[in-house]
């Protein structure tokens, strides 16, 4: 009976001890698994996180609004936003995992990586700061900020790769918003990229690439 | 004078009289607001273009600026402001260029639209403070110079006419228009505003913002 008792005691403590430990660690994520996580982040998305060109062009992480990251994200879970490589790194992500890595990337700060056609710049610069008001394409900097460092929920564009932006803006409505049902904030973005012509999307990427 | 000649003084009469009733009648020349003159294709583009900053059914959004509420503005606001901008008496590059390329039509069929749109106001703000709000909107502050903001904006805040709506606009917005009224507008027919704005503190400015912005 005492052997019994000890043995009972030593399975409950084990149990409890599970039990605190795994509370402990599934509300935040322990350092070394963030940075295990966030080293396999940087596989893609650069060593500073600062985008990568690959076979297809890899966003800069670095700087980015923890919000929207944490939406992308929950969209690419959600077969909102479809991408096969990114719904399968996102849906292992555990909610804490989310946060610590938003965070982690929003401290990067490296230099863009650039490579754009520097003669669009300037016509780039026109359209964030002004729009095209006759062709119903609200200013960039309204949402985006005047250094286009983005707020909450609305991007940093700043330092993003010029072909990921040409990417995302040419099939907006491809990849993003594609559960019709479930509208989110990336509808805000349709008439925008819907109405910007080829030319004008250059110009635009060109100029957010090069902004520190 | 030949019968011909009649009938070709008859034929240049009539003619006259056409071309003549043709220019009264023309739009151009009556360079009127009727929202009519505008297709209504035209006008929904425009509105849906105005709707990526100012939010779904206009209700407003807090992007890296916060970007107002305009549905259920007064017409004569909104038309107002926009006149403001593009005579840069009212100082936001971003409003003046989308002001210049509205025709006083294309304004008229917008400004009926957003008066129009009702959705619930955002909300946001703190709460604690909006029943100082409510005390400070009713019944204004008279040690203070502030005469109560409902005798021209009215008792449940909806304006009237070139008097805006103040129900539903949001917090930040409403806090950032008071703080720094005099900055981003000038001698426009709103100099009314620039006494009060300055003789409200920083927490009554908040207070009255909070109220507004959870008004239906």
């Amino acid at each position: 009976m005492h052997a019994w008792r000890s043995a009972t005691a030593v399975g409950l403590r084990a149990a409890f001890l599970a039990a605190v430990l795994t509370a402990a660690f599934a509300g935040s994520g322990r350092a070394d698994d963030v940075q295990a996580k966030l080293g396999y982040c940087k596989d893609c998305h650069g060593p500073s996180a600062q985008g990568y060109r690959g076979y297809m062009p890899i966003p800069r992480l670095a700087g980015q609004q923890p919000q929207y990251l944490e939406n992308q994200l929950r969209a690419f879970i959600e077969h909102r936003r479809t991408n096969n490589i990114m719904f399968n790194v996102a849906h292992a992500l555990k909610p804490g995992m989310v946060a610590a890595l938003a965070e982690s990337f929003r401290k990067l700060n490296p230099p863009p990586i650039g490579g754009a056609p520097l003669g669009l710049i300037a016509a780039g610069k026109n359209i964030f700061e002004n729009g095209v008001p006759d062709a119903n394409v609200a200013a960039c900097a309204a949402c985006h900020g005047p250094e286009a460092t983005g707020s909450g929920e609305i991007p940093r564009l700043a330092g993003q790769l010029y072909p990921y932006v040409i990417k995302e803006l040419t099939g907006w409505g491809h990849e993003r918003g594609q559960i019709p049902a479930r509208a989110d904030t990336s509808a805000i973005m349709s008439p925008v990229a819907h109405s910007l012509t080829k030319p004008q999307i250059e110009a635009v990427a060109a100029f957010v690439s090069e902004l520190r | 004078m030949t019968i011909v000649s009649q009938r070709r003084i008859a034929c240049y009469a009539s003619l006259f009289t056409l071309v003549f009733a043709l220019v009264l009648a023309s739009p151009v020349r009556a360079q009127n607001a009727n929202a009519d003159a505008v297709p209504q294709k035209e006008v929904a583009a425009k509105l849906a273009y105005c709707e990526v900053c100012h939010g779904v059914s206009a209700q407003g959004f807090n992007g890296y600026y916060p970007i107002p509420r305009l549905a259920g503005q007064q017409i004569a606001y909104i038309e107002n402001e926009l006149q403001g901008f593009v005579e840069h008496k009212r100082t936001n590059n971003i409003m003046f260029n989308v002001g210049h390329v509205l025709s006083p039509a294309m304004i008229r069929a917008l400004a009926t639209d957003f008066h129009d749109l009702n959705p619930k106001p955002l909300g946001g703000a703190p709460k604690d403070m909006a029943s100082a709000g409510e005390k400070i909107f009713q019944q204004g502050l008279p040690d203070a110079g502030v005469p109560p903001c409902a005798s021209c904006h009215g008792a449940e805040a909806k304006g009237n006419d070139q008097f805006p709506r103040l129900a539903g606009q949001l917090y930040p917005y409403l806090v950032s228009q008071l703080t720094n009224w005099a900055s981003e507008r000038g001698e426009t027919n709103s100099n009314v505003m620039a006494p009060i704005a300055h003789n409200l503190t920083p927490p009554q400015v908040k207070a009255v913002a909070a109220y507004l912005s959870y008004l239906e």
